[in-house]
């Protein structure tokens, strides 16, 4: 009875959904038509168009001599090479235009990022609270739709101000993208009203679509919600890659493929997979903040625990999101170096190398917070007393590999430096300076948290399969040999080999690391099957732990900056690199102290407006009391 | 509200820890190569040198890779003496190049660094038969021929052999002048050519061909080509000049103008020739 | 005998991972073309 009560209720909501969701469909089939048509004639020039009125000559007098049309259209026919824009070119506002342009595109990029990330883990978490039944899941998910709902206006408006800032300060520039992305960006417009159309119906159909057949409704409509955002994120990435390895065009900026070659650039993809890890990681690092706060603001242990819950999983999602995050750097990183060696060592050794240092310095905040509330959030069990011992160790290795990886490597030094020095490198510390020091500290890194992260899963179960001493001695040999494994690649092949089975040996270490992951979490996953829980307790965490959940959205918010500032730096003095030189006074690479200021700037701005988004979302759910007077008259009447 | 300002002073105190740390770091700004205008009339040859070591550390990026093992990604340029090692280097039975002597084989290496692959700096899984070095005259580098003369001078220089690479002449040095004229200065693509005779002069054709005459130089004079020849032939014979060779000539003239004409500079030239009738 | 079974499992399990990373290393190696001798060392 209940069950048809609901379908029937939820049909008559159904029906307009339907009706507006063909309506969207159709507008997109229309605005792409028009694209069509709109293509269609651009290539004619305007004598070819206006040719057929015919001629018209004085009666009596011989008819004029005309050059026949196609002449006309060969002379006509403009050469599309890249604009190269003279210092005069560029418009001068009186403050630097790559200032402004870069704290609006950073804005625009954080909300994005964030908006691009929720809706994903939200879908997953929807879907584990549909599979297992249990409606904290289901509630958990549509609050964070809901924290996050202003996101995407701040977005659009912070994209909006970027576009046209862009197009006011680098008009040269942007008319040339607009050339070569041709009429790309009303796809990119329709796209936006698609992700609106489904964020709304997600967002606010949530209760309406709520059980049974209308769930996997609504559930689809995050699946396309998610298909929408994906689709604007990889095309604007496609403007990003373009500038920094363009493709589909010849050596001088001339069109010579269609908008798919140009698109399909040798590092669209590493940088697709990059940002959408990279984004989970954000949005969840984000979120665990809102859930700290309120965990903080409130007494009510109801509250804390419920709050609790949702900080740890929102650190679930950023960390486990976090850990394949170097792969897919790694690979973003060996496809530059295959587009240019040249660009690739700008980037890793040039002037840019001490950026690594900042780098490494914000990796290790966020590895060491994120260990930190795992180790403190062990207090909620029972059992987690087992495991202690382990984490003085784990502090210990996580403590000297971060200093071996913000060892420097090379520096431009000045000849005293170097004399003071005694040569290009310290002579103790010159060796752990350099990459394969820098790897073997990296991947203990990530495979200690992981330990950290395996150790708190454990920590509330006891396994009562019979293999079990047997499953401990096997991944306690894995963690030891993996170990073992990237200190010996590291150094072997690192230090005594040659170049090319250096840079093969860090492949290596990076698959040892994986093999601790995967199996970590399959043999705990067949280990712990049916195991005996331990009683936990959301909300029995000390207070302080929830700060590391405010250190990581500022750590990932600033690091996201600081990545932004060295992938446009890459490309040295060009707008679109070897296409379209940067003649604006703004074109050398800044100073490391100037990025972390203007970086500190946009952590700041984006503080603020989050700040501002949560506070909205809290204020739809907050009613004013009936005032008193009004009250007691109502009492009269 | 305690707990904002806690958690926001928290954060806002994190930031500026980060703040401090890259402000603490040296700071290096990296500047656009920007153009240097050399008097060439006046130029000795140790300006030559000079100007030669600065592009290689500065202008033409040289040492981000040629560094003195174990930094580098290619052979240490610096720490090597060039000329001696040519003769090692043309003995070698890998050496498939035409270079004769070091400026040829230096100049060789720096516009095609695949001609000669020093063993073990080729790219990985090639078998050092293709170089991961760009060409120098190409982007994002673009050095002149006058910049990668001073560069084989200045490599020359250093180990105190013998400059054999000329001065810029004063002909050089006015060509030079034009295109810093030109839109973008020196550190620009060539700018395609506005017009067919532009075309003809930036593809130096008029080194070959006579172009008022049908006197031959080293080809056939262009005097009355449109006579002689239709538009289609004309575009044929720049873009696949081998295809038909006229009678007694060698095949001399480069077969690459298709990779570098635009198609707009093509169709100016054709044009231009086929009015040629005489 | 527990304590017997468990020293034997830890022994296997070592033996056993030893052999596998020993395989990765090969296999991941020689996947980008860059071949391993018996010893680990560089076979090119």
């Amino acid at each position: 009875m209940m069950y048809r009560n609901d379908f029937a209720s939820g049909r008559s909501c159904w029906k307009p959904s339907l009706v507006a969701m063909l309506l969207t469909l159709l507008l997109g089939f229309s605005l792409s038509a028009m694209v069509q048509a709109a293509q269609d004639t651009g290539g004619e020039s305007v004598a070819q168009r206006i040719a057929p009125v015919g001629q018209v000559w004085v009666e009596g007098e011989p008819a004029p001599e005309t050059e026949p049309v196609a002449e006309v259209a060969t002379e006509e026919a403009p050469v599309y090479v890249a604009p190269r824009p003279t210092r005069k070119d560029y418009p001068d506002i009186g403050v630097s235009s790559r200032a402004v342009v870069w704290i609006l595109a950073q804005m625009h990029l954080f909300f994005g990022a964030l908006v691009l990330a929720v809706p994903l883990f939200v879908l997953i978490i929807e879907l584990v609270g549909q599979s297992t039944g249990d409606e904290r899941y289901d509630d958990m998910a549509h609050e964070f739709m809901k924290i996050s709902l202003t996101g995407f206006s701040i977005t659009a408006i912070f994209g909006g101000t970027l576009a046209l800032a862009l197009f006011v300060l680098y008009p040269d520039f942007m008319g040339y993208m607009m050339r070569v992305f041709g009429a790309q960006w009303i796809v990119y417009a329709g796209l936006f009203f698609l992700e609106s159309f489904f964020l709304y119906t997600y967002y606010y159909g949530w209760n309406a679509m709520r059980y049974g057949n209308l769930k996997w409704l609504h559930l689809t409509l995050g699946l396309l919600l998610n298909g929408a955002g994906m689709t604007i994120m990889v095309m604007a990435n496609s403007w990003a890659t373009f500038m920094m390895a363009p493709s589909g065009v010849n050596e001088v900026g001339a069109i010579v493929g269609n908008i798919w070659e140009v698109m399909k650039g040798p590092l669209w993809n590493p940088v697709n997979l990059h940002r959408f890890i990279a984004n989970i990681a954000f949005g969840g690092a984000v979120v665990g903040a809102y859930a700290a706060f309120k965990f903080l603001s409130t007494r009510d242990p109801a509250k804390r625990a419920h709050y609790d819950w949702m900080g740890y999983t929102s650190n679930f999602i950023a960390l486990l999101a976090f850990l394949p995050l170097p792969f897919a750097g790694y690979w973003l990183m060996a496809e530059i170096y295959a587009y240019s060696q040249q660009m690739g060592i700008t980037a890793m050794g040039g002037i840019l190398a001490w950026l690594f240092i900042v780098q490494a310095v914000l990796i290790g905040t966020i590895l060491l917070a994120a260990n930190y509330y795992l180790w403190a959030g062990m207090s909620r069990t029972e059992g987690s007393s087992r495991y202690q011992w382990l984490i003085k160790y784990i502090a210990l290795i996580l403590v000297v590999c971060f200093l071996i990886w913000v060892t420097p490597h090379t520096l431009l030094l000045s000849a005293t430096e170097i004399a003071a020095l005694g040569g290009s490198h310290h002579h103790y510390l010159g060796p752990l300076g350099i990459m394969p020091a820098k790897n073997i500290a990296v991947n203990l890194m990530l495979i200690v948290t992981f330990l950290s992260f395996q150790l708190y899963r454990r920590s509330d179960k006891v396994a009562t399969v019979s293999w079990a001493p047997a499953g401990n001695a096997l991944l306690v040999a894995i963690y030891v040999v993996a170990i073992v494994n990237v200190i010996f690649l590291g150094v072997y092949f690192g230090y005594f080999t040659n170049t090319v089975y250096k840079v093969g040996s860090s492949v290596a270490q990076v698959a040892s690391t994986l093999v601790v992951i995967i199996a970590g979490i399959v043999i705990d996953s067949l280990m712990f099957r049916g195991a005996r829980t331990l009683p936990s307790h959301w909300g029995r965490i000390p207070d302080r732990a929830q700060y590391a959940l405010f250190a990581l959205p500022i750590a990932f918010t600033w690091l996201m900056g600081l990545m932004g500032y060295v992938r446009s730096s890459v490309k040295t003095h060009w707008h679109v690199y070897t296409v379209m030189q940067d003649n604006s006074p703004d074109n050398f690479i800044p100073t490391i102290g100037y990025a972390g200021n203007m970086i500190t700037i946009v952590t700041v701005l984006f503080l603020l407006f989050v700040l501002f988004m949560f506070w909205i979302a809290n204020l739809g759910s907050s009613r004013q009391p009936v005032p008193v007077r009004a009250a007691a008259m109502e009492g009269v009447a | 509200m305690s707990v904002l300002i806690k958690t926001v002073g928290f954060s806002l105190g994190l930031t500026l820890v980060f703040t401090g740390v890259a402000n603490m770091l040296p700071q290096v700004e990296g500047d656009a190569p920007v153009d240097v205008k050399v008097d060439l009339s006046a130029l000795t040859m140790d300006d030559f040198v000079a100007m030669g070591e600065d592009l290689f550390n500065n202008k033409g990026t040289c040492t981000l890779c040629h560094k003195p093992a174990p930094l580098g990604r290619a052979p240490d340029v610096q720490g090597t003496n060039m000329v001696a090692i040519t003769t090692e280097r043309l003995a070698d039975e890998r050496y498939q190049g035409k270079a004769t002597d070091a400026a040829s084989y230096i100049l060789e290496s720096m516009l095609e660094p695949s001609a000669y692959v020093v063993a073990g700096w080729g790219k990985k899984g090639s078998d050092d038969a293709e170089s991961p070095m760009p060409a120098v005259d190409k982007p994002p580098i673009q050095l002149s021929d006058i910049e990668v003369d001073a560069i084989i001078a200045y490599l020359q220089a250093k180990d105190g052999n013998e400059v054999t690479v000329a001065l810029p002449s004063p002909d050089a040095a006015a060509e030079v002048a034009k295109s810093d004229a030109a839109p973008g200065g020196a550190g620009a693509a060539p700018a395609p050519a506005a017009s067919g005779e532009e075309g003809l002069a930036k593809y130096t054709c008029t080194a070959c061909h006579a172009l008022d005459s049908d006197d031959t130089l080293v080809g056939p004079g262009l005097g009355s080509v449109g006579a002689r020849l239709s538009e289609g032939e004309i575009r044929q014979s720049i873009i696949d000049p081998n295809a038909v060779i006229a009678e007694g000539f060698p095949a001399a003239m480069p077969g690459d103008f298709a990779e570098k004409m635009t198609v707009r500079e093509l169709e100016m030239i054709v044009k231009l020739l086929a009015e040629k009738k005489q | 005998m527990q304590r017997g079974m468990v020293v034997a499992a830890t022994v296997m399990a070592f033996v056993v991972v030893l052999a596998a990373f020993y395989g990765l290393d090969h296999f991941v190696m020689s996947i980008q073309g860059l071949p391993l001798n018996m010893d680990l060392s560089p076979a090119q």
